[in-house]
């Protein structure tokens, strides 16, 4: 007996044209060891269909689409914004470290726009102020100066607290009555601001936040431009 | 890939073949896997095959304009198909094996020595798939493509004839060579057909 062995994969891959086929199934029914020949050849098959599939490493499809344009632009304008928030941790958290030894400054600038020594002493009282009741939070110095520097300035044309200002247009030749007065009301000005203030400064940690999203940003459309390249 | 239909696939090709990258690009993640493991078993090792299966895509992209009568698929297997081989000869890793025996059509069975597990319930056998990955390993190169492009991607003879550009009687040929040789190591290590 002549056995299709040739063709027996292809009868098993429904390959083979229909003669052949007639011819192949004819002889099965008459041989077992063909018979047995297809079965494990059909188990075979199974075997390889059935191989674990490997997974690349790595991508292996090109990137062919280039990377819009205003990609690059806001990678830099993103990495200076993360150098731009270091710079403010960094000033902000000095400032609140140091922020005792600034109110000095304040009071020198006082002097030099001429107000009497009683102002300077608001002035100090008022920085004082400002600082005393929250010393865990992030007193800034020159935001204290600003609010009570022309509170504590007794002079009309300046814009601040508008009662200072009617005081010393009302006695201009009582100056000493007016700065003492003065003083008073500076201090209260500054507490009222001192207080209203802390909840609108940014703490230094929020610059640190701000710069690490910065940073993380700028990192990730590096990574994505440099890959499309 | 099943997920989307035959209409959707044709039309990323049109896409694709208009110029559109990020059609081509979604064209090609969808047989990304499938082109490795092919690779893979046709060159050996990771490396080499990633880097077959990148250039494929490469040049596939490039060529885009020469795809013609074959399926997409087939189109993209037969690129890295002919890449694999190439990287193959080029590295001589396997010089003891020639890529085309002569083609002669007796093939030698070999028998069972004695009764062991039905082949037919090794499909979950790691040990099992083990040795036919070993195996396959074994084969000259023209016969594991053809053997791989059947039994494990599916593709019919005439496909695969025109996959390795050869007649469909050498592909008819090598997948049963093949597939033999690949039954006769199972069965030498000791496993036995399901009527053996």
């Amino acid at each position: 007996m002549q056995h299709p062995h040739a063709d027996l994969s292809a009868y098993i891959d429904d390959s083979l044209d229909p003669a052949a086929k007639a011819a192949v199934e004819a002889h099965l029914v008459a041989c077992a060891p063909c018979r047995a020949h297809v079965a494990q050849l059909r188990a075979t098959t199974a075997l390889l269909q059935a191989l674990p599939d490997p997974v690349p490493a790595r991508r292996l499809v090109p990137r062919l689409v280039a990377a819009p344009s205003w990609l690059a632009p806001l990678r830099t304008l993103m990495t200076l914004a993360s150098g731009a928030a270091v710079f403010m941790f960094i000033a902000s958290a000095m400032l609140a470290s140091f922020g005792t030894s600034a109110s000095p400054g304040a009071a020198t600038t006082a002097l030099e726009r001429g107000a009497p020594p009683a102002a300077q002493q608001a002035d100090q009282t008022a920085a004082r102020g400002a600082v005393a009741p929250a010393p865990t939070a992030t007193p800034a110095p020159g935001a204290a100066f600003s609010a009570a520097g022309p509170s504590a300035t007794p002079q009309p044309s300046v814009s601040g607290s508008p009662e200072a200002a009617k005081r010393a247009d009302a006695a201009p030749t009582a100056a000493p009555q007016a700065t003492a007065l003065d003083s008073n009301t500076a201090q209260e000005a500054a507490r009222a601001a001192a207080s209203e203030r802390r909840p609108q400064l940014p703490s230094p940690w929020v610059w640190l936040g701000l710069a690490i999203a910065c940073g993380a940003v700028a990192l990730a459309l590096n990574r994505r431009l440099n890959v499309s390249r | 890939m099943s997920a989307t239909s035959e209409s959707e696939i044709h039309l990323l090709i049109e896409r694709a073949r208009a110029g559109d990258a990020r059609a081509f690009e979604d064209l090609a993640r969808r047989e990304e896997r499938a082109l490795y493991r092919h690779a893979l078993r046709i060159v050996g090792t990771n490396s080499d095959a990633e880097d077959v299966v990148q250039d494929a895509l490469i040049s596939a992209w490039r060529s885009l304009a020469s795809f013609q009568g074959l399926s997409f698929r087939a189109w993209l297997f037969r690129i890295a198909t002919n890449r694999a081989l190439d990287q193959l000869r080029s590295r001589k890793r396997r010089p003891e094996l020639p890529l085309d025996p002569p083609d002669d059509d007796e093939v030698t069975w070999a028998e069972p020595a004695a009764p062991g597990p039905d082949l037919a319930q090794l499909a979950g056998d790691r040990e099992a798939l083990a040795v036919v990955e070993t195996a396959l390993g074994t084969l000259p190169a023209e016969q594991r493509t053809a053997l791989l492009l059947r039994d494990v991607e599916g593709f019919a003879y005439e496909e695969i004839a025109v996959i390795t550009s050869v007649e469909i009687g050498t592909v008819k040929s090598r997948i049963h060579r093949g597939r033999v040789a690949v039954r006769n190591v199972l069965i030498a290590r000791g496993w036995r057909g399901p009527e053996g």
